[in-house]
């Protein structure tokens, strides 16, 4: 007859998520010390892991001569023209196909047939196309920006409720005003979603396209440094380019959210 | 138990000593070029392993991965061109040593050419180096060996790099390919890739670079641990001061600017041919000039440096004690009589 209550500890305890901040952090600060440890004792060359504070140094040089800048503008130049030339028709094209059935059957083939090409087999053709020099490297950004932009909006077009076009119809509304009232602010979501895609593939293509007959950009200088072996420079090239996709991911995310406030509230 | 223990130990001496009589590996990185040709004929002739050696050639694509897998270990020799990288390697601290000569751009000695578009010529558009500004010029790659002489040779001519466009291409095949799809206007390579363009009617010789500019630019280099073997890096460099005078004599005899084929010129030609898989004929029309011991151009090294330096390619030159090392080919020529 006992009456008390024993406090029994919970033993699904360890299956709890918390959030650990400040483990995250540490554990990538301990990764980069580590890593400058080991250079610094010299168990690995420095030819084949600089440390990463001889990176920091060399970035340092980098940026006040210019040479990063150079590099970074006539990439940014590639990539802003191939992804802005890709996102637009991909949404033009998706979004005509998600609304006209016409468009679909002549399209959706097409694109089914050609998506899964890897657009960097496609660079060669292209060069042999265009000859060497920016028009290649634009033209596979675009391409590859182009179909998860396209299958994005046509399917966010899809998606949309059909009652709220009817609603909108029923209040007068006409064709385009349906499309630009209802299906776009539909579609919204999966676009940014397409474009938070694109972004990855374009940088990825970036890299590829200035491996081949460039002379600057970031795809180059993380070459041209193999080339002649000066992998402090090798390394900036990486760092930068991870910079570049971390950026393109935060600038992408604020915009959707000005976009699309009704879904983060 | 003791019995069995020496016998044991009696079996180990016994494998130990044929071991130790055994040919001693060396890994030799080179590429399949007709440059290559005395380490090719130091191999076919016998002449490493008359001093117990047993190179075993690795190929490469182009000259810089070489001096990158001397320093990683996994080669022990290196027979290429001198880029900036390997010069770069030897600036971020790995040790290697530029022992003997391995060719020369030297005049009336082709290695390598500037082709241009066959069409380009015959319009009468391109018929000089100077003909070449504003034009595209395709290579292997920035810093390389051609990089390095058609900069030089440009400036010989009172014209800059910067005055035409250079295209990295990254390999020699694709370089010529360049060339035939008509993407460059000309091209940098060495034999035999330049006589197979005229033979196959898309390019246009238009000078051999050695003519306009002589250089150092191929080297043998040691790794650390293979010059630290001091025994055997002597014999590996016996056995190609043997194969270098062979080639000498064979094939770089001149009289009156024109080769004289020596006794052996054929065999020559044809173990070229046989290790670059191109016709005897486009092998014939000339080897690159080396000293006939093997001995190196050293103050050549500096000038190279220096140059590399002014472009921007190395951060600043290497002490020449820090990366030049005569005395194995010295001992070598010493060791090894006529």
């Amino acid at each position: 007859m006992s009456g008390a209550r024993v406090p029994v500890e919970d033993r699904t305890r360890f299956l709890e998520r918390r959030e650990l901040k400040t483990t995250r952090v540490l554990s990538l600060i301990g990764l980069v010390l580590l890593w400058e440890l080991l250079a610094r004792i010299g168990w690995v060359p420095r030819l084949f892991l600089p440390a990463p504070s001889s990176v920091a140094g060399e970035a340092v040089e980098m940026v006040a001569s210019g040479e990063l800048f150079r590099y970074l503008g006539s990439s940014l130049l590639r990539l802003g023209l191939g992804f802005a030339l890709g996102a637009l028709a991909g949404i033009v094209i998706g979004m005509a196909v998600g609304i006209a059935s016409l468009a679909e059957a002549v399209v959706m083939p097409v694109i089914a047939a050609t998506f899964p090409i890897p657009k960097i087999a496609l660079l060669p053709l292209l060069i042999l196309w265009l000859g060497i020099g920016e028009p290649p490297k634009v033209a596979v950004i675009a391409l590859g920006v182009f179909f998860p932009m396209a299958i994005n909006s046509f399917t966010g077009v899809r998606n949309a409720d059909p009652l709220l076009a009817r609603a909108a119809v029923s209040f007068g509304a006409g064709r385009w005003s349906v499309i630009r009232k209802v299906m776009l602010p539909s579609a919204l979501p999966m676009i940014f979603a397409g474009l938070k895609l694109g972004a990855g593939t374009a940088l990825l293509l970036l890299v590829a396209a200035e491996m081949i007959g460039a002379e600057s950009g970031i795809g180059f200088l993380i070459l041209h440094a193999q080339n002649i072996m000066e992998t402090t420079k090798l390394m900036v090239g990486i760092v930068v380019l991870s910079l570049l996709g971390i950026l393109s991911h935060w600038v992408l995310t604020r915009l959707e959210r000005l976009a699309i406030p009704w879904k983060h509230n | 138990m003791r019995r069995l223990m020496a016998v044991a130990l009696i079996a180990a001496l016994a494998a130990a000593g044929t071991a130790a009589a055994q040919e001693r590996k060396v890994k030799v990185g080179v590429l399949k070029l007709t440059s290559s040709a005395p380490i090719f004929v130091g191999v076919e002739k016998g002449f490493f392993k008359a001093f117990g050696i047993a190179p075993e050639l690795v190929f490469f694509q182009a000259a810089a991965p070489i001096a990158t897998a001397l320093a990683a270990g996994q080669i022990e020799v290196g027979a290429t061109g001198l880029t900036a990288a390997l010069y770069n390697i030897v600036l971020q601290g790995e040790k290697l040593w530029i022992v003997a000569d391995k060719g020369r751009e030297w005049p009336g000695y082709p290695l390598v050419g500037i082709v241009v578009q066959r069409e380009l010529w015959d319009k009468g558009e391109i018929r000089s180096v100077k003909d070449l500004r504003g034009k595209r010029i395709g290579l292997t790659t920035l810093g390389s060996t051609f990089h390095f002489h058609l900069g030089n040779i440009l400036e010989k001519e009172g014209l800059k790099l910067a005055d035409l466009k250079v295209i990295p291409l990254q390999a020699m095949p694709s370089t010529v390919e360049a060339l035939k799809g008509k993407q460059v206007d000309a091209i940098m390579v060495p034999q035999p890739f330049p006589g197979r363009t005229e033979a196959e009617g898309f390019g246009k010789i238009l000078a051999w670079a050695g003519d306009l500019y002589a250089w150092q630019i191929a080297t043998v280099f040691y790794g650390k641990g293979f010059a630290a073997d001091r025994e055997k890096a002597v014999d590996f460099m016996k056995g190609y001061v043997k194969a270098s005078r062979y080639y000498h004599d064979a094939v770089l005899v001149q009289k009156d600017g024109r080769v004289v084929p020596g006794r052996n010129y054929d065999e020559v030609v044809q173990i070229t041919a046989k290790y670059t898989g191109a016709r005897p004929e486009i092998i014939k029309i000339g080897f690159p000039y080396q000293d006939r011991n093997g001995r190196l151009l050293v103050p050549d090294i500096e000038k190279q440096m220096t140059w590399w330096v002014e472009h921007g390619f190395m951060k600043r030159a290497i002490p020449l004690k820090e990366i030049v090392d005569t005395s194995f080919v010295e001992a070598a020529i010493q060791a090894v009589k006529e």
